[in-house]
């Protein structure tokens, strides 16, 4: 899916746990995310921790989709 | 480390007020196998009752939801007991004598999740895809306690302690039997081994054991896996209970309890030993589902695969999906430290075969073994009986909706059927 609306000249930003199967797949600008059954959270945290979390992915996946790449790029930061 | 199996083979099984093993036969009493597991307080607390069935080779008979197939086993002789951690007390296995009731097995049937469990049918073409149809099965059908709904874990454990202690009940019933047929099998130690046999190559192997938690886990000694780092086991201990299965989706590629009992990996390893090989150990890893977990647990396979100045390792996967980067993960850091590997694994290519196979790959994963296509689509015709009940079929993974038809055949992929597919090459599907 990532690899197809790129196609079609929109850039996309692939949130995944598995960083190396998203590499293989061919995703551009990819966004390290949790746990594969908890992506975007983590239920062993408090409400206010969770939401921070998942702020700091959003602006980290944003960040990715507005930066330059020419090659394959994890944003860890 | 040296495991004498003594097997007895059993020819049929049959209810009975008496329970014994004679000329090949079990005679058991459901009312003694239903008072063993019950002593357990979680089985108690959990299970509202049992029903039991028997099915045999060729019997127009259909089992689903299958949680677990499991062996009946004793120890006779040396450290231990049955399924040493979670019912013997924990000490070593995989020395001395066990005795196997071979041609049988205990099935643990009945809903838990309903879309994770699989089927078993004794004759038609669903047979042929499992090597279960092959085996005189004792069936536990389990119905849980009102409202389990909220207690998935608690009612699954308990459904996986009641097949284990029906397995432990029926095996010490082969105690006093004299064995068919007897088997030694034996590892050495490390430089025992080396200066044993210096020609041959040094070979392990890389067990991997599913992990991923909600209802997908493997038990060593009774340690969930996933909270385990990557260890080293000797064979003989697998083949005499300290592995133990608590999943069971999807259906075609889990291992079972019986498949780690009966691993044919170990078998072939075991086979080559000192001939062609030297077996050196086997190294047990987990497939945990945070990224961090995957890269520690291959970087601690890779290490021992060097500090063990292996040759070579077999890897076996367990599962799909995600686990292909662990595999992928182990495979790729083994052969970096000039291991050289071959997995093995299965493949979900679509039920036209022609999407890719593993979600991830590497070119240094170049010799693999596969246990088949999950997503090869059957037709299931109707049996005259079913033990369980046809209500998760088009839930089940490998199903879909109408996959149950009104005639009560069932249209789905092999997926749905327990052992199709199975990694560790424990399979009826051959290119041979």
């Amino acid at each position: 899916m990532v690899k197809e609306i790129e196609r079609a000249g929109i850039p996309v930003v692939h949130m995944c746990t598995v960083t190396p199967i998203s590499m293989t797949v061919g995703a551009n600008r990819i966004v390290p995310t949790i746990a594969i059954p908890h992506p975007l959270g983590n239920p062993s945290l408090t409400m206010e921790e969770e939401k921070d979390i998942r702020r700091k992915l959003v602006g980290r996946a944003l960040k990715a989709l507005t930066t330059e790449v020419t090659e394959q790029t994890i944003f860890e930061e | 480390m040296k495991l004498e199996l003594g097997y007895i083979q059993i020819k049929d099984i049959q209810f009975s007020k008496e329970c014994k093993v004679e000329n090949g036969t079990l005679f058991i009493d459901p009312e003694v196998v239903k008072a063993f597991m019950y002593q357990d307080d979680d089985v108690k607390a959990w299970v509202k009752d049992f029903s039991f069935d028997i099915a045999k080779p060729g019997e127009s008979v259909r089992i689903t939801p299958v949680k677990d197939v499991i062996e009946p086993r004793v120890k006779v002789e040396g450290q231990g007991g049955q399924f040493p951690g979670v019912i013997a007390k924990v000490d070593t296995v995989g020395s001395g004598k066990t005795h196997v009731l071979r041609g049988m097995a205990v099935v643990t049937a009945g809903k838990i999740v309903g879309f994770q469990e699989g089927i078993i049918d004794m004759t038609g073409p669903g047979a042929d895809y499992t090597y279960f149809s092959k085996l005189n099965n004792f069936v536990v059908v389990a119905e849980p306690v009102e409202g389990y709904q909220d207690h998935k874990h608690e009612y699954e454990h308990a459904v996986r302690i009641a097949g284990l202690r029906a397995a432990v009940c029926i095996g010490e019933l082969g105690r006093n039997v004299t064995p068919d047929e007897t088997q030694e099998f034996e590892t050495f130690g490390i430089i025992e081994g080396a200066k044993k046999f210096p020609e041959l190559p040094r070979v392990a192997y890389v067990h991997m054991l599913q992990s991923q938690g909600l209802l997908h886990d493997t038990y060593v000694y009774g340690v969930d896996a996933k909270r385990s780092l990557t260890t080293i086991i000797n064979p003989t201990e697998t083949m005499d209970g300290a592995i133990l299965s608590g999943n069971c989706v999807s259906a075609c590629d889990k291992n079972t309890t019986y498949h780690h009992q009966n691993n044919p990996v170990v078998a072939e390893l075991f086979a080559q030993h000192g001939k062609k090989l030297n077996y050196v150990c086997n190294i047990i890893t987990n497939e945990n589902v945070y990224l961090a977990d995957k890269q520690r647990s291959s970087d601690w396979t890779a290490k021992l695969c060097r500090l063990l100045d292996l040759d070579g390792a077999i890897v076996s996967q367990e599962g799909f999906g995600n686990p292909d980067t662990d595999l992928i993960m182990n495979t790729k850091k083994i052969e970096l430290q000039g291991v050289k590997t071959t997995i093995i694994t299965d493949e979900y290519a679509g039920q036209d075969g022609k999407s890719q196979s593993l979600a991830d790959a590497d070119p240094l994963a170049d010799a693999v073994v596969t246990g088949g296509n999950a997503n090869q689509n059957i037709i299931l015709p109707p049996m005259d009986k079913v033990i369980g009940t046809l209500d998760y079929v088009d839930v089940i993974a490998g199903g879909h909706n109408g996959s149950l038809r009104p005639d009560g055949s069932i249209e789905a992929e092999i997926q749905v059927i327990t052992g199709a597919t199975n990694e560790m090459g424990f399979g009826l599907l051959s290119a041979r």
